[in-house]
């Protein structure tokens, strides 16, 4: 009754234990292969990545850089009423401008209606959220009705963007009157 | 009265015959030399980090966000956007409005995350309103993040100082990160087809410089510095009794982004 | 517009979502993985119930749920591949799983259930695969003779040590699919974030789903098969099936349905959220058709099948019909889970929507390539191995 087998009658289960065993030991060994270097240097994460992270491009800089160069615009912008206001918010970022110390292009300008809509985003006081009035806002057209101008007048025409009060201010100088309000 | 044109010649001038004089060296084009620190332009913003290579900053920053003083320009938006080229319909930050009206309910938007400043006032109001505001949101850089828990390959991590970066080389975009962040800070950038977020602007940091959002923020509604400082802005708020909160306290996660003025019915 | 109860100050009155969730990030693909997971974990349940749990009734399908689990597991991981924005490094997650995430357990869980299915098939199949060996010419001949693992022993003592062999397999198999589709669960049930996914109950409810639509697959593909084949029914196998399937679904409903009545009961925090979604933009994939036609009326449709003897031909009629109505629940289910918790914004105060295209790359043609893969693949395995018992290999094995 008992047939002749070629294999033994293990010979199966053995030979899938060694597969195993073998299939492991390479997946160990491909690990070692395939993972990073710094991979858990300081915690669950690759080590070189906060190098990769610091060396970040920068494009924008800080008004400083823009005034190294721009010095006529630096008289006037740094010492008036729009200080805060980032050149790079109106011009578009450092690194368009400047890559490797090197000039690469030249920065937009904003021109008509545009300047508008931008001095609006911050001066428009019929956005209804402010908590208190933090910088000076007015209503349009109403704010050239109060001040008889014709409607359809651009804000740089009184305001120069840089400083909008540079002009007013000369103004009221020139009439020898003074102005009136607290301006920040 | 001050002759505007006559300043501007009057330095124009001095700043040619400077040029010419060779006081500023060689043609100004060629001022700062290919591949030289920043150090040279640049003011140091935050001090004590520059030139330290070590893996992570000895600081422990906080950033503290005042909502009584924002005017939802959104120039920080713009300056987000243009630092990292984020593409369209993604935000590392963005600026909300609230309108409350006096029946108690609360309207909410952000047309383009803030990004094109806010032209238009709400029309919608059923009542009249009782009280409005700004709110900028960005990256929590919680001390428990939930996105750090979750990826699955290690790819977003906690820094010793208390960053929360992601590695795009290693991340493989399943989004799961994304799903867990409480506060939607995180996104999938269709370009790169992996996680991204605000970073605190990291790499600025390391650089000693304020990110770039705080940096061009008019109404210095935004801040940011270093805790161990005593004299730095944000420990004095952090100390002084001010009303401060976090976004979503219930979730445990202990943000580091302190708001300054944050009303109840903000999420 | 009435007054605002004082404290209702997060009421969703302006449907405000967060920009940066506008997008649904996880869509057909992630209700497919599940969908997938589940059948196999289901089907395996199936034939250990006759391995394991010796319920002699089972007999005739307890070996076609291996290999309809074997036909469906291979294909788990395509729906994931083609979710990830960077397919080429999903090896990471076996290099470096990150031991807080329960997505890493994926490569691991998966593998280590692979490796499980695949020797108690080759321990099980071992005779018939050595007696079709005999009679194999060629390129079978030698398939047929790694699958036997190059052996031809199949005497009284090697087959008593298989026999040890798979009882084993089939037992840590138990666990091991509750851990292949509980983790999916967990994947969900752990993100705080989010008050549709964030529950314990979360686990369970995939885990019975996936019982649920295993069992009801392998109904449906058995009187299938028979019938193409012209074959006889075991009808008392359908029987058992079916009972068993009224009473995983039983569990499964309730826990659901319960999920979804504590929430409402205990009207958390984040409770008006969810009230949102279920009233509004899952009105209808949740309470029309989940619920009301593809839960509710098999339910009572398996519990007549179950407690009433049916005529033959009557039960060989419902069976199928019930059965897709159940496969069609936990789709519906997974959709409603996945799609519908990313539907609510983190802002509390609204919603976004999704429309799942045809043609984009996780869109419904490949969602429907994925699901006809399995079938095609299990046809391939049918011509290697039988699937029944009464089929002429085994007899003469």
């Amino acid at each position: 009754m008992e047939k002749k087998y070629k294999s033994n009658a293990y010979a199966h289960v053995v030979r899938l234990a060694v597969v195993l065993v073998v299939a492991g030991g390479l997946a160990v060994f491909a690990r070692g292969m395939f993972l990073p270097d710094t991979m858990g240097q300081y915690g669950h994460y690759r080590g070189s990545d906060l190098v990769d992270q610091r060396n970040v491009e920068i494009r924008s800089h800080t008004n400083e850089s823009c005034y190294e160069c721009h010095r006529p615009i630096r008289l006037i912008h740094k010492a008036g009423v729009h200080k805060t206001v980032s050149c790079e918010f109106c011009h578009g970022p450092y690194a368009d401008h400047i890559t490797d110390g090197k000039y690469v292009a030249k920065m937009p300008v904003k021109r008509d209606m545009e300047i508008k809509t931008l001095c609006l985003r911050c001066h428009n006081k019929i956005i209804r959220a402010r908590p208190e009035e933090s910088i000076k806002v007015v209503a349009m057209p109403q704010h050239l009705e109060e001040k008889k101008v014709n409607i359809e007048h651009n804000c740089n025409q009184c305001h120069m963007v840089h400083d909008p009060l540079l002009w007013v201010k000369a103004a009221y100088d020139m009439m020898g009157m003074e102005m009136k309000g607290d301006k920040k | 009265m001050i002759d505007i044109k006559k300043e501007i010649q009057k330095d124009r001038r001095a700043f040619i015959k400077n040029v010419m004089s060779g006081t500023i060296a060689g043609s100004l084009l060629m001022v700062i030399p290919a591949g030289a620190a920043l150090d040279q332009d640049l003011p140091e913003q935050l001090a004590g980090i520059r030139g330290d290579d070590s893996p992570f900053t000895k600081k422990k920053f906080a950033f503290v966000v005042d909502v009584t003083a924002c005017i939802g320009c959104g120039s920080c938006c713009v300056a987000d956007k243009n630092e990292y080229n984020v593409p369209d319909g993604n935000y590392r930050t963005w600026v909300e409005r609230y309108v409350i009206d006096d029946h108690d309910e609360v309207f909410v938007d952000s047309p383009n995350g803030g990004l094109d400043g806010y032209t238009k006032p709400r029309t919608d109001i059923p009542y009249p309103v009782r009280d409005t505001f700004f709110v900028p949101k960005l990256c929590n850089m919680c001390e428990k993040p939930s996105c750090v828990q979750v990826c699955p390959v290690g790819a977003t991590y906690k820094t010793e100082d208390g960053f929360i970066l992601i590695d795009k080389d290693r991340c493989v975009g399943c989004g799961y990160c994304i799903q867990a962040c409480p506060y939607s800070v995180r996104f999938l950038n269709p370009v790169s087809k992996t996680a991204e977020k605000c970073t605190w602007c990291y790499s600025r940091v390391r650089q000693g410089l304020l990110p770039a959002c705080v940096n061009v923020c008019p109404v210095h509604a935004r801040k940011f510095g270093d805790l161990n400082d005593k004299t730095s802005e944000v420990y004095k708020i952090l100390r002084e009794p001010h009303v401060i909160s976090v976004l979503k306290p219930g979730m445990g996660n202990q943000p580091a982004l302190h708001y300054l003025g944050l009303r109840r019915e903000v999420v | 517009m009435s007054a605002a109860a004082h404290g209702e100050t997060i009421a969703a009155v302006s449907n405000y979502i967060f920009p940066n969730d506008l997008h649904v990030h996880w869509s057909l693909m992630i209700v497919l993985y599940p969908y997938i997971t589940g059948l196999v974990a289901g089907a395996f349940i199936v034939s250990s119930l006759y391995h394991v749990f010796h319920i002699k009734a089972l007999k005739p399908v307890a070996r076609f749920s291996l290999l309809f689990a074997l036909a469906f597991l291979i294909c788990a991981t395509w729906p994931l591949l083609n979710h990830l924005g960077h397919p080429e490094r999903a090896m990471s997650m076996m290099l470096t799983p990150n031991p807080t995430s329960a997505m890493a357990g994926f490569g691991y869980i998966y593998s280590a259930y692979f490796l499980v299915l695949l020797l108690e098939i080759i321990f099980i199949f071992r005779p018939v695969v050595v007696a079709l060996r005999e009679q194999a010419t060629g390129f079978m001949k030698t398939l047929y003779g790694v699958l036997a693992i190059g052996s031809d022993n199949v005497s009284e003592k090697s087959l008593k040590l298989d026999h040890k062999i798979i009882a084993f397999l089939a037992a840590i198999g138990i666990p091991m699919a509750c851990v292949l589709h509980g983790y999916v669960g967990f994947i969900f049930g752990g993100i705080k974030a989010n008050p549709l996914w964030a529950t314990p109950l979360m686990p369970l409810i995939f885990l019975l789903s996936a019982c649920v639509s295993g069992i009801a697959g392998i109904i449906v593909t058995y009187i299938f098969l028979m019938k193409i084949s012209k074959r006889e029914i075991d009808i008392e196998c359908v029987q058992t099936l079916i009972k068993f399937l009224w009473g995983f679904f039983i569990l499964d409903f309730v826990f659901e349905m319960l999920e979804l009545f504590s929430h409402f009961y205990m009207a958390t925090h984040h409770w008006h959220t969810l009230e949102a979604l279920y009233s509004g933009p899952l009105f209808n994939t949740f309470w029309v058709f989940q619920v009301g036609i593809f839960s509710v009326i098999p339910f009572f449709l398996l519990m007549i099948m179950s407690l009433v003897r049916f005529k033959d031909s009557l039960l060989l009629f419902f069976a199928p019909i019930v059965s897709i109505m159940i496969l069609v629940q936990v789709l519906l289910m997974r959709w409603n889970v996945v799609v519908g918790g990313q539907l609510m914004s983190k802002s509390e105060r609204g919603a976004t929507t999704f429309h799942p295209m045809w043609l984009e790359k996780e869109g419904i043609l490949p969602a429907i390539l994925i699901m006809i893969a399995p079938v095609v693949i299990l046809w391939i395995i049918g011509k290697i191995l039988p699937f029944w018992m009464d089929d002429d290999a085994v007899k003469t094995a």
